[in-house]
């Protein structure tokens, strides 16, 4: 604790001392008079100043919350000794603010004294945070001296996105081996109906249509397509983001990635996360709903750092992006690192499908000028970008702030279902 | 001087004071309080120049000053981002109440004792004082040790 002087003391020091040299000087009673007053609260309030001593810690009821949660707060005090003023305050970071409560506040502790302060917190904004530290400065009861501290409450935070409900996630075009819900293109066990062949030895009986073979006269058996899951990669590029006020491309990635996410394990698809920016994030595809749970963690500690290192896909981790999988890219398109990576992955013989997360509505057309045409340039280079990746054989589709996914992702589909690769 | 002679400058700085005063609030200046505690005091002594009687009055302007130095300290203090608790504000209230009070009967006595004993001279009046005060330290430290 760091004991300091307040400007008071030393005012009323000097008053006391001016005073008293003035009254011996002058011999006037009645400037004593004058002085006391001051000289009694120094007096006083020097006396009554001991070192305060006391605990703080700050417990949250719950470490996780969705994004706009209010959860509840606890800063518990427990004094030892009187504190006579304390000026409290817990820092909160940015993303959580103050829902309830007294924040900083100023209280004061009789000797032996514990008190829990309530506060409400909203989770304003996905990602991890820690909460504090506390900040304490504490007065003697006339306010000449304060005691200041800082507590490192170290109390962290997990917000996760609140994402969108997905109606219908995008099919790939191969499935795994495994079951799932997921049609595939393939021929084998299962319910969906798929072609009529001739019977072959070892066709079980169960399988002959019987209504084709009565109208043909000969043994026919239907085939159907199994059930199976499928792999998506759910690659978020984290070079660069377009960010105005509290929010950012990046903030719009991770919420439609932790909905892409959770719409394909609940279809007991195995998912997996690319992160790829100044630092490569990764997590190996998994099932069920803890890898959920880790997709979004990852997702939190995604952030944008600027680097200048040009990094090529051949950084990720070969097991991270299995043969068949679905790459569902998540880009501003903003980095021609990440555009380069993507053009890769399509050109490697992966299944891709990028949600363009559009920086255009966190941007201000200027006027006039060079400046509007330099947007212009700009705007017009992105599309041209966007149409490359078409030519390509990517399906792409922009995804604006404001608007739902579900039709971004149906435009997806839309092309994935007609675009055809050009002969020439 | 006449009395009637001493009120133009007596006026001029009080008021003086006041601006400082004023200026010190407005601009948050805490080195303004001392200043304008001693103008008013300054104002006071050039009012009573040419009086050889002790002034009574001496003793509740003293404790006035105390209490509108304690009060802008406070207001100067005071930042609106920091919510303090009611019964900080009615306690704080308190001990400057009971502050003033106390002052105000320490300087009634002093002034007393020193309309009583003018002969003693004013060291020896002074030396009282101070002792007086350290009582009352004294006393607030053992009390607050308990």
């Amino acid at each position: 604790m760091t004991r300091a002087a307040t400007p008071k003391l030393a005012a009323y020091a000097s008053l006391s001392a001016v005073g008293l040299l003035t009254a011996l000087v002058f011999a006037r009673p009645e400037v004593v008079a004058l002085t006391t007053p001051f000289l009694l609260a120094l007096a006083a309030g020097l006396a009554l100043a001991t070192p305060p001593r006391f605990t703080v810690e700050v417990a949250l009821d719950d470490n996780r919350a969705l994004e706009g949660d209010e959860l509840p707060a606890r800063v518990d005090l427990h004094a030892t000794t009187p504190v006579d003023r304390l000026d409290l305050y817990l820092r909160l970071p940015r993303g959580v603010r103050l829902a309830d409560g007294l924040n900083p506040t100023e209280l004061r502790l009789a000797a032996g004294e514990r008190r829990t302060l309530e506060l409400t917190l909203l989770a304003a904004h996905w990602g991890g945070h820690v909460l504090g530290p506390v900040y304490l400065r504490a007065f003697d009861p006339l306010g000449f001296l304060t005691w200041e501290s800082r507590v490192e409450a170290r109390q962290e935070l997990r917000v996760y996105p609140r994402e969108d409900a997905l109606r219908r996630a995008l099919s790939p075009r191969e499935t795994q081996l495994s079951s799932g819900d997921e049609v595939s293109r393939r021929k084998g066990e299962g319910i969906e109906f798929a072609d009529l062949r001739r019977f072959a030895a070892g066709d079980p009986v169960r399988r002959i249509n019987w209504r084709a073979s009565a109208r043909r006269g000969d043994l026919w058996v239907s085939e159907s397509h199994p059930e199976r899951n499928t792999d998506v990669i759910l690659f978020v590029d984290a070079f660069a983001e377009a960010r105005r006020g509290g929010e950012g491309t990046l903030d719009l990635a991770a919420r439609a990635t932790a909905a892409i996410a959770d719409a394909y394990v609940g279809r007991r698809d195995r998912v997996g996360l690319i992160s790829f920016g100044g630092i490569l994030r990764w997590l190996a595809p998994g099932l069920g709903t803890a890898q959920l749970y880790r997709v979004v963690d990852a997702l939190l500690d995604t952030q944008i750092v600027l680097s200048y290192h040009w990094k090529e896909i051949d950084v990720i981790p070969r097991r991270t992006l299995p043969p068949n999988a679905l790459v569902i890219a998540l880009s501003p398109l903003l980095d021609p690192r990440s555009v380069g990576a993507l053009l890769d992955l399509r050109a490697r013989g992966h299944d891709l499908a990028v949600v363009d997360v559009s920086p255009m509505p966190f941007t201000t057309r200027p006027e006039a000028g060079l400046d509007a045409i330099a947007y212009d340039i700009w705007a017009l280079r992105r599309n041209a970008l966007r149409h490359t990746l078409q030519r390509s054989g990517v399906a792409v589709a922009e995804w604006r702030a404001g608007s739902r996914l579900q039709p971004v992702l149906e435009e997806v589909r839309a092309f994935r279902r007609n675009a055809r690769l050009a002969r020439v | 001087m006449h009395g009637g002679d001493l009120v133009a400058p007596v006026a001029m700085v009080a008021a003086l004071a006041a601006v400082v005063l004023l200026a010190g609030l407005v601009r948050r200046r805490s080195l303004a309080i001392p200043w304008s505690v001693l103008l008013t005091a300054a104002a006071y002594v050039i009012g009573r120049e040419g009086s050889s009687v002790v002034d009574g009055g001496a003793a509740i302007v003293g404790a006035l000053l105390l209490l509108s130095a304690e009060l802008a300290t406070w207001s100067i203090e005071h930042d609106a981002r920091i919510e303090p608790e009611p019964r900080l504000v009615a306690w704080r209230a308190g001990v400057i109440g009971a502050l003033v009070a106390c002052a105000l009967l320490v300087n009634f006595l002093l002034l007393g004792a020193a309309a009583v004993s003018a002969s003693t001279g004013l060291v020896v009046a002074a030396a009282g004082v101070v002792a007086a005060v350290a009582a009352v330290a004294i006393v607030l430290r053992l009390l607050r040790a308990t």
